[in-house]
């Protein structure tokens, strides 16, 4: 008798409370384990709200179709599903603002400034419908976890990435026996050949997204490396930099006007339509946007494969595209699901994205895919996810990172060279902005 | 009590005269009910929505900057380290905070003799007697009643590379040569040029504003006073110089200092028109505050370069502050 006291004692620990959140729990897992096999929402999500916080696409059929998509998707699992669209520029501030507030969307899109490490303390942990998402649909791309992996957890789920590939006039170039750009040296000819004919090629140099995309492209394509593969150690200063700065120079002096100084992420796209471009790297709303505006542009402007760097080597940077969940929001397990259904329903969503949205899992980047493949001109674009690359390459996508592009340190070394700078004094400024930019972090 | 006094006689009526002053005082009133102070309780009941709006929404954020500046707070960290003064460490041994800086300094002067100058011109035409003064009254503010983002985006494509409305005038009346001359102006990508060209914008902006400011108060210098000057032989710039400028210089000081804290924290113009490029040229302190506070989420460090233009407003407002209190108009 003297011996059932402390099992009475034990047993009295487990609370009515304490039970409440094993079972609670219990039921919550096996539900979404249920609800992830089943493809199917629980009974619980009915009557729910999901709110939405996402940019305005680049084309506006695809967000015609996301709201609509979004809206049938609430219909069939009785969620109240509300998507905001704002530019994505805004999306920082508005996050931060939500954070601060502790209240707001349950979820929010990442556009290129991806901020996965700076607020995965306060995101919802993906790693579930992630796994789920990679085991049912093939795998995910190499690149695909470098946004949103912080300690061996994901913290998002990467939907889409935005490709910049090679536009090129072959008219212009059949026309003065240039072969296709290939090659970053066969671009520089067709530049150097054109540009005196009245059709320069440009890569913004200025304060922008292209930018930043552009010369890491390219860099990345001359071996060149940004951070070390922990994305720890800034790696910018080396042999491979140097050779694509003074190659970029060339590039500018031969075969740009100074007017890439002031572009912005359009201006590329006007001077495509407006018929002048001989080439530019740009994502395929550019050439899209010239059915419309200049069909004779259109018809002569194709598509090629990311130019190879001296070495042969291609690397594509792009811009990734992710959905986050707070960890305060109210319906964790409505946003899980949205964004299982949502990847799942990625053709039908590139369709409306009239292939400009790439899609992150091998299996649906299998040929032939929707629209690339039915097009020859965008045909090749199905050959780019196993070059595809993100800020930091080959480390990771981190803060530091992300301050280091939002501040534009790496177009304003390739600016200091164009403008004149010598090669090892803009790498000597890059590297130490670099520098002090991840000291500052590791010190944080 | 007064009927228990006894009547008749010169005494009689200084002690009811001095019954009936006690009996007509309160008799259990405090300090506080003194007309004096209900005076001054009722004055600062007037002044209190002003300070508490002052404190709530000027003091606390600026404190709340200061606990920032001071700490390692980031955008995704609720709980921050107390740094010191790291993060103005971290600020000054940037090369883009120097440029910032002096650019930020470079565009308040250069904006403010600008606006100076034609604030002060559209003020006089608008004090000139003519047809439709009201209505132009009314169209001058506009610039500076619109949407900054709309009208700042508008100025971008008057600034395009390729299709600049300027430029294609410039060149039609032979000022410059054609597209892809080296004539051919690129506004937002050659450096002076692009820091020239958010100057103007941001002139363009605000000097309808100088011109109300002053329109204020050339309508209140009285005319007789003008008249005897002129009598007197006075030309414009002296009336101008010796009686308007005296006699409005309050109003121009406190004109000024709006002018000079929306110049210095003006973050729109810069950031859509060239997000701080080409090669940091246009780099102003509010957009890098703004790149490295909020979009990179170093809110600490983003503070400390926020604080900076503290002491660059400072003296500027001291000074003009003291000198007002000296004319003590």
């Amino acid at each position: 008798m003297s011996d059932s006291l402390p099992v009475l004692a034990r047993h009295a620990s487990v609370s009515r409370r304490r039970f409440l959140k094993v079972a609670g729990g219990g039921v919550a897992g096996s539900s979404l384990l249920t609800m992830l096999d089943a493809r199917q929402a629980p009974a619980q999500l009915k009557g729910t709200t999901l709110r939405i916080l996402t940019w305005s696409h680049f084309i506006p059929a695809y967000d015609v179709w996301f709201d609509k998509w979004s809206a049938q998707w609430g219909e069939k699992n009785g969620v109240k599903v509300k998507v905001d669209h704002i530019p994505h520029l805004e999306l920082p501030a508005r996050m931060a603002a939500e954070f601060a507030a502790g209240a707001g969307h349950d979820i929010v899109m990442n556009n290129a400034t991806i901020l996965v490490r700076l607020y995965y303390k306060s995101l919802l942990d993906m790693t579930d419908v992630y796994d789920d998402l990679g085991k049912r649909h093939g795998g995910w791309i190499p690149a695909a976890k470098s946004p949103i992996e912080v300690e061996g957890r994901i913290y998002g789920i990467p939907t889409y990435y935005i490709l910049l590939p090679m536009l090129w006039r072959k008219d212009l170039f059949d026309a003065n026996g240039l072969k296709a750009p290939d090659t970053w040296e066969l671009a520089r000819v067709a530049a150097r050949t054109l540009k005196s004919k009245g059709n320069p090629t440009g890569i913004a140099f200025s304060h922008c997204n292209d930018a930043n995309l552009n010369w890491r492209s390219l860099m990345f394509s001359f071996g060149a490396t940004e951070t070390d593969p922990s994305g720890e150690n800034p790696t910018i200063d080396s042999k491979e930099m140097r050779e694509a700065l003074r190659f970029a120079k060339a590039l500018f002096d031969e075969g740009m006007t100074p007017e890439v100084f002031s572009w912005d992420d359009a201006s590329d796209n006007r001077f495509l339509a407006s018929g002048i471009a001989s080439w530019i790297h740009d994502a395929i709303s550019a050439y899209r946007t010239t059915e419309s505006t200049n069909p004779a542009v259109f018809k002569n402007t194709f598509v090629a494969m990311e130019p190879a760097g001296p070495g042969g080597k291609r690397v594509s940077v792009s811009a990734p595209i992710c959905f986050l969940s707070w960890k305060f929001t109210k319906n964790p397990q409505g946003a899980k699901e949205y964004l299982t259904a949502l990847v799942d329903a990625d053709k039908e969503g590139m369709v409306a994205s009239t292939g400009y949205n790439m899609p992150f899992l091998n299996d649906l980047a299998k040929k032939p895919m929707p629209v690339l493949g039915a097009d020859p001109k965008l045909q090749v674009l199905q050959d780019f996810p196993k070059i595809v690359a993100f800020f930091g390459h080959p480390g990771p996508y981190s803060p530091q990172i992300q301050e280091v592009a939002n501040l534009f340190v790496l177009p304003d070394i390739f600016t200091r060279v164009a403008r004149g700078e010598s090669v090892d004094a803009a790498v000597n400024w890059g590297s130490g902005e670099y520098r002090r930019i991840f000291a500052k972090h590791k010190r944080a | 009590m007064t009927s228990s006094l006894p009547s008749g006689g010169p005494d009689a009526a200084s002690a009811r005269a001095a019954a009936v002053s006690l009996g007509a005082r309160p008799r259990s009133r405090g300090w506080f009910h003194s007309q004096s102070t209900r005076r001054l309780a009722f004055g600062y009941m007037l002044l209190a929505p002003a300070a508490l709006y002052v404190l709530l929404l000027v003091g606390v954020p600026f404190l709340f900057s200061l606990y920032l500046a001071v700490s390692d707070a980031n955008v995704g960290e609720p709980v921050a380290r107390f740094v010191g003064l790291d993060n103005f460490r971290a600020a000054w041994e940037m090369d883009t905070f120097w440029i910032a800086l002096r650019n930020s300094v470079v565009f308040l002067v250069v904006a403010a003799i600008f606006k100076s100058i034609l604030g002060t011109g559209l003020a006089f035409l608008l004090l000139q007697s003519f047809k439709g003064k009201k209505l132009v009254r009314g169209l001058v503010v506009i610039p500076f009643t619109l949407p900054i983002s709309v009208s700042v985006l508008s100025w971008k494509w008057m600034y395009d590379s390729q299709f600049s409305v300027i430029n294609w005038a410039l060149s039609r009346v032979g000022l410059i040569g054609t597209y892809g001359s080296e004539s051919w102006p690129i506004w937002l990508g050659q450096p002076h040029l692009a820091l020239l060209a958010c100057i103007g914008v941001n002139v363009w902006r605000s000097f309808p504003f100088s011109a109300i400011v002053l329109l204020a108060g050339f309508t209140s210098v009285p005319t007789e006073v003008l008249d005897a000057a002129r009598v007197d032989g006075c030309t414009f710039f002296q009336r101008f110089r010796h009686i308007v400028t005296p006699m409005i210089f309050p109003i121009l000081i406190i004109g000024f200092l709006f002018d000079t804290v929306f110049t210095l924290s003006d973050l729109s113009v810069v950031y859509l028109l060239t997000a701080g490029g080409p090669g940091n040229a246009t780099q102003i302190l509010p957009v890098l505050a703004y790149q490295i506070g909020i979009q990179a989420g170093s809110l600490g460090r983003g503070a400390a370069i926020a604080l900076m233009l503290v002491p660059l407003l400072f003296p500027a407002l001291f000074l003009m502050l003291r000198n007002l209190k000296r004319r003590d108009w």
